[in-house]
């Protein structure tokens, strides 16, 4: 008897590479979802359109941006890191790191990352 | 036989099927907005910056922007949202599932910090119309504040005896930003006098300023961070402390005083540091029948910014440790930065009973309204 070898993933085709330029980001529905796809550097992500904080819509937000950080090993001086790759959520400014999905404050939270593919000109999200 | 009840736990209402009064939500008055409202010569001032630029709450001979002295880097974070129309009002209000909002103005926060009175009372005068012509409507849920100009207290005296038989006007607005003298000190008298016969609430409200009088003297703080934790909350302790500590509760028995953008989690601490003053200093406020927390628990105070505690069941706590259960009213402040989703207190584990005492019905009784917005004591 033949065995699934891993669960099928389901993919979601959401629009053509060109409706998600460098540096933008963009709300799409897949079924119920709503995920916010980002193209940062060229690399496509996938977060949810929420924010565990207040329900805010996580990704209908400004393009995302850089942040200030400071630390032991750089003394404590500001620096502006992560440019492009910072998303605050437009109702409180909570900010997420967008390739890992970490809470910059609360480190102990990620959000979900939703795999997602440029293939063949269009951009799918596997579930 | 033994009885056995098995107590179920209640299903939790939606928040859809909650009456729920917003009572802190603002406007957007702007110098050309109230311009048509306002008398000369004060009309020809708003003419003169109707044009320039306008910063967050912050417009020159208007708004005296007092809170930006750092580095300005640019945020994700929505924060300059503004609610431009009674249409937009009802709209965004209705998307959050609000049944009535409690008007009060942006701008205008800052009203004690103009140091031109006449102009001020000016403003305070053409804002009231302005509001009552253009926003309060208690059949669509919006309704107004007076704004009590505390730099003329005549004239805001004068102010609330004007609109007190209005039905689109709920409540007194004492703004609590800025001021050369706390709340409490005896030059307010006529705007007690007058809300306490007008029998309308008055509702204090703060908003962060840099101005050389206590609490709002926050320049030592290099940032908003700072500023913005020490403004609300601190001004509110202040203001309250000036009022019980001058009799204002005692001389005028029936006013009703409600809090606001203060949070909750302070009440308890106040409560306690006052009762154990009197202890010791109960001769310098004889006239108090009672000790002090008596009075504080019988002001209502609204959640925003609501506490948000690991374990929201902690919130429930808070309340309790003032018997907060009929005199904690829900506020989102929409559309500020710091507003609250009605959906995050709605998650706080009350019971159904005081979740709906706490979205809607304690500020009925503070505002002496119907479920409908109707005014019951006109």
């Amino acid at each position: 008897m033949a065995h699934k070898e891993k669960k099928e993933r389901e993919e979601h085709t959401v629009g053509a590479i060109t409706e998600f330029p460098e540096g933008t980001h963009k709300v799409v529905k897949v079924g119920r979802r709503e995920i916010g796809i980002f193209n940062v550097g060229g690399k496509l992500f996938g977060l949810p359109n929420l924010c565990p904080h207040q329900t805010g819509p996580l990704c209908e937000g400004k393009p995302a941006l850089g942040t200030l950080v400071a630390n032991a090993e750089g003394n404590w001086k500001f620096e502006w890191v992560h440019e492009g790759e910072i998303v605050a959520c437009p109702w409180h400014g909570l900010e997420y790191h967008v390739p890992t999905g970490r809470c910059v404050a609360y480190p102990n939270i990620s959000l979900r990352s939703y795999e997602v593919v440029a293939e063949g000109g269009k951009v799918k999200v596997r579930l | 036989m033994a009885e056995t009840v098995a107590r179920q736990k209640e299903r939790k209402e939606r928040l859809e099927d909650i009456l729920v009064v917003d009572c802190d939500v603002h406007v957007h008055e702007s110098p050309e907005a109230i311009m048509p409202y306002c008398e000369m010569p004060w009309r020809k001032a708003l003419e003169t910056i109707k044009d320039v630029q306008e910063f967050y709450l912050d417009i020159p001979g208007f708004s005296p922007g007092t809170t930006v002295y750092e580095a300005r880097f640019p945020s994700g974070q929505e924060g300059t949202r503004m609610v431009h129309t009674a249409d937009q009002m009802r709209r965004e209000l209705d998307e959050m599932h609000v049944d009535m909002g409690v008007l009060f103005p942006d701008h205008f926060l800052k009203l004690p910090v103009i140091s031109q009175v006449d102009y001020a009372s000016a403003l305070a005068r053409a804002y009231n119309a302005w509001l009552l012509a253009e926003w309060c409507s208690p059949e669509r849920g919006l309704l107004g504040c007076i704004l009590a100009c505390p730099q003329d207290p005549e004239d805001a005296a004068r102010e609330i005896e004007k609109y007190a038989a209005e039905p689109g006007m709920v409540g007194v607005f004492l703004p609590c930003a800025g001021l050369e003298r706390l709340w409490g000190h005896r030059q307010y008298d006529p705007i007690y006098e007058a809300a306490q016969e007008a029998n309308l609430p008055v509702l204090m409200h703060s908003v962060t300023v840099i101005h050389p009088v206590f609490p709002f003297n926050t320049h030592g703080f290099e940032t908003e961070f700072g500023r913005h934790i020490c403004s609300h909350t601190f001004s509110m302790m202040a203001n309250i402390v000036h009022m019980i500590t001058t009799g204002v509760p005692v001389r005028y028995p029936r006013l009703k005083v409600a809090v606001t953008e203060a949070g909750i989690s302070w009440v308890p601490f106040l409560m306690h540091k006052m009762d154990r003053e009197y202890v010791e200093r109960r001769r310098e406020v004889p006239f108090l029948q009672d000790k002090p927390s008596t009075y504080l628990k019988k002001m209502y105070f609204a959640t925003q910014p609501v506490e948000e505690p690991d374990n929201l069941s902690d919130v429930v706590t808070m309340m309790s440790l003032y018997d907060g259960e009929n005199n904690t009213i829900f506020a989102s402040d929409w559309p500020h930065h710091d507003f609250d989703h009605p959906s995050k207190v709605h998650q706080i584990p009350f019971t159904n009973e005081v979740r709906r005492k706490v979205f809607g019905e304690n500020a009925l009784r503070l505002f002496n309204i119907d479920s409908g917005g109707n005014r019951l004591n006109l």
